[in-house]
This record gives C-alpha cells, sequence and structure tokens, in this order.
C-alpha cells in the first residue's frame, strides 16, 4: 500500500516535470542540487563546475522523462537518477585529459558545454544544439511567443488575452516565428 | 536540417497535434502511415520535433539559471566558512525578503493580531491545591507552552466549567487555531457572570481578528475593558 503511494508520488512528479511544470521543475532543482554541489567540491572541483555539471545532468533527465528512456520504480528513483547523471558527468570530466592537464576554468567549461551524455546519435545532438543556438538569439517577441507556446504550454487563447491581440493573429505569429528560427537554424548548419 | 520546401501553417499544426498527443486516433493511424512510406515526410517531422525540442531545452536550460538563484543556503557544507560575509549577507538579504514579502501579503488584521496575541498568562499553580489536580496539571502544561497536551487533559476533564472551556479555548488560539478557539470563549461567555469575562471578551475579539470578521472583533472589543482592546480598535477604525 505504502509502495504503490510512493510510486504514485514518482508519478506525479514525472508527469509534472514532463508537463514543464514550473514550480514542480524548481522545486526538484533547488532540492537536490546541495548534494551534487558535496559531490563536486569533495573531487576537486568548483562551484562552477557543480552549478555546470547540475544544470547538464538536469536537462539530459528532462529529455530522458520526455523520451521515455526513464521510467520510475521507487520513491526516490528520479532523485536518485539525477545525482549518477550528474556524478557520471563530473567523473568523466575528471578522467578527461584536457581537465587534468590544464586548469584554466575557461576551457573546463567549453568542455562541459560540448560534452553530451545521450543516448542520441551525434548527428541528432548536434542539430538540436544548432536550433537552440538559434533560438537563444531569436528576437526577443518570436522567443517569448514560442516559448509559452511550446514550452509552457499555454493555449493560443491565454497567449491572445495575454498580449491582448486577436487569436488568429497569435496563430500566425507564432507560424512566422517558426519559419524564422528555422530559417536560423537551415543557414547555421 | 535540410530545406525540403516550405512547411505550410497547417503542416506545422498537424505536427504540433501529433507531438503533443492530441491527434485523433484514426486521424494518427494516418499519419503513422505516411510517416513509415514517406521518407521525405518522415525528415521534415523530425526537423520540427528537433525545432520544438530545442525551443523546450533552452528555455529550460535559460530557466535554470534563475532556479539557481533560489536555492536554499545551507550551513553544514561549506569550505568558506559559516561566517563568510557573503553568506551572513545572503541570509540578510533572504531575511529582509521573507519579512518584507510577510510585511506586503499578510493582510492588516493578520499583522494587528500578531502584534498584540499573547497567550493568557493562565492561572497560578500552587502544590497546596490539590482538590483539582488535572485542572492545575494541565494549567502546568499550558503555562509551558504545551497547548495540545493541555487541551487534551482539560477535554478529559468531566466537569467542565466555564474557567475550562475558557482556557481550551485561549489554548486552541495560542495553538494558532482560532477556529477551535471561538466556540470554547463563547461557551464561556454564555454565562453572564463569568469571572474572566473581560479577558474573554478580548480573546475572542483577537480570534475572530485573526480569523478576519473585523466586525465582530470591533463588537467584542468594545465589550472588553482590556488596555490593548482600546489601541486595537484604535486601529481598526
Amino acid at each position: 500500500m505504502r509502495e504503490t503511494y510512493k510510486i504514485d508520488h514518482q508519478l506525479q512528479l514525472v508527469n509534472a516535470i514532463k508537463d514543464n511544470d514550473s514550480l514542480a521543475l524548481k522545486t526538484f532543482y533547488t532540492s537536490n542540487y546541495r548534494k551534487v554541489e558535496l559531490l563536486v567540491l569533495k573531487n576537486s572541483g568548483s562551484e562552477a563546475h557543480a552549478k555546470d555539471v547540475y544544470q547538464e545532468a538536469f536537462i539530459s533527465m528532462w529529455n530522458n522523462i520526455r523520451n521515455g528512456a526513464f521510467e520510475p520504480k521507487n520513491d526516490s528513483a528520479l532523485q536518485g537518477y539525477l545525482y549518477t547523471i550528474a556524478k557520471n558527468k563530473w567523473m568523466d570530466i575528471l578522467r578527461s585529459k584536457r581537465f587534468k592537464v590544464t586548469q584554466s576554468i575557461s576551457e573546463e567549461r567549453q568542455l562541459f558545454l560540448t560534452h553530451e551524455e545521450t543516448i542520441e546519435d551525434d548527428g541528432y545532438t548536434t542539430k538540436l544544439n544548432i536550433v537552440m543556438e538559434a533560438f537563444q538569439g531569436l528576437g526577443q517577441p518570436c522567443k517569448e511567443l514560442l516559448k509559452t507556446f511550446y514550452f509552457e504550454k499555454k493555449s493560443l487563447r491565454d497567449i491572445a488575452a495575454k498580449l491582448d491581440i486577436g487569436e488568429h493573429s497569435v496563430r500566425n505569429k507564432k507560424y512566422r516565428c517558426m519559419e524564422k528560427l528555422r530559417n536560423i537554424a537551415i543557414a547555421s548548419k | 536540417m535540410k530545406n525540403n520546401s516550405d512547411i505550410s501553417q497547417e503542416l506545422l499544426e498537424t505536427i504540433e497535434q501529433y507531438y503533443s498527443n492530441t491527434m485523433p486516433e484514426q486521424e494518427r493511424k494516418a499519419f503513422e502511415l505516411r510517416l513509415e512510406n514517406e521518407p521525405q515526410f518522415n525528415s521534415l517531422v523530425e526537423d520540427i520535433k528537433t525545432l520544438i525540442l530545442g525551443i523546450e531545452n533552452q528555455s529550460l536550460k535559460e530557466q535554470l539559471d534563475t532556479f539557481h538563484q533560489d536555492i536554499p543556503e545551507t550551513t553544514s557544507s561549506s569550505s568558506s566558512g559559516f561566517f563568510s560575509l557573503r553568506k551572513l549577507a545572503a541570509v540578510a538579504i533572504i531575511i529582509l525578503t521573507v519579512s518584507g514579502f510577510w510585511w506586503l501579503s499578510t493582510p492588516q488584521h493578520e499583522r494587528l493580531y500578531s502584534s498584540y496575541f499573547k497567550p493568557d498568562p493562565g492561572l497560578p499553580t500552587t502544590m497546596s491545591n490539590t482538590s483539582n489536580f488535572e485542572f492545575y496539571d494541565a494549567m502546568v502544561d499550558y503555562k509551558q507552552g504545551h497547548y495540545t497536551t493541555a487541551i487534551s487533559k482539560w477535554e478529559a476533564l468531566s466537569q467542565k466549567s466555564d474557567t475550562i472551556n475558557y482556557f481550551i479555548g485561549v489554548a486552541h488560539l495560542a495553538n494558532k487555531n482560532e477556529m477551535k478557539a471561538i466556540p470554547f470563549i463563547e461557551k464561556a461567555l454564555e454565562n453572564k457572570t463569568f469571572a474572566f469575562a473581560d479577558d474573554a471578551y478580548y480573546y475572542l475579539a483577537l480570534a475572530y481578528l485573526k480569523n478576519g470578521q473585523i466586525e465582530l472583533a470591533k463588537e467584542y472589543l468594545q465589550k472588553s475593558s482590556v488596555k490593548n482592546g482600546k489601541s486595537i480598535l484604535l486601529q481598526l477604525e
């Protein structure tokens, strides 16, 4: 009975994260950081390392929830999962030659940014990174609109009400923004 | 990502539907059949999926930095020492923010309540008085701040005087449970010659004040001659 409840709770958490529920994401993010930080600090890393490694791990975890690679099995499954990803990432960094040879922070950080631990093939990861970069540099109005619609999963009607324009124009705007993003991504290939 | 023909608005929305699992069953089957048989269509759909996933990934990434600023400070894990200036400053900011937030977010009546509420000091408990041991035993708990224990001991008594009802009420109030406090205090006040009527009206008013029923609070404050009651009344006007 109790076990069932715990797994239910995990399922709720996993579903909330899948839906990009802002509160669930934030709570989960803030309550699991310190453990990872402690691990990195005790293993010749800095606070900046800890933050990078944790954020990388968090995004990997999120993607693996999304694509179904992660299924909760017990009460602390997701917490443990996040910690394990972060730990593996940090171990990889420690093992890497560049970390041993140079202690320059910028270079280490560069390593984080290019280092991806995902189950997808490299071609896909590259594509995703191109889109992410393109989206990062997209104009603010488009960026905001696409973020609200695709990430926060607000309805066109809600967005229209917030921007005080017609639902139809939001729909058109969204389409044009997607085209813009797609063209930048294609061009930067 | 290939520039394989333009994507129409309609196609984009169809793919969105597919991606968010909101496509009707039949349509879905037809869509999946097309994905299987038309490689070019398939890669178009994959591209759009990548776009959406990219938007989500980047949005999340940008949000994480905001989250990061709100990670609670811990006292145990630091190597830089607990009393470092930076930490103290951070703690001070947190305290200021929290109290500022409390000040802004707490309705005026709650603030008034918090600044005036002090539990009734209770009755003197002398060892010589053994005739009513249970009552005074609970009074000791009450005075030590063990309100829940005091309440359950008083509630176990078979004979409930007005005094007992009154103290159960103020114990509930001290326990931040004004809803439970009100009926007990009102019960005590049913006795028109109740010895602690003055205090009872005052605490009853405070309970209503906490509860947000300002008019009732005013009414009972007027019936009480407790000094603080008058100044609360002035602030409520």
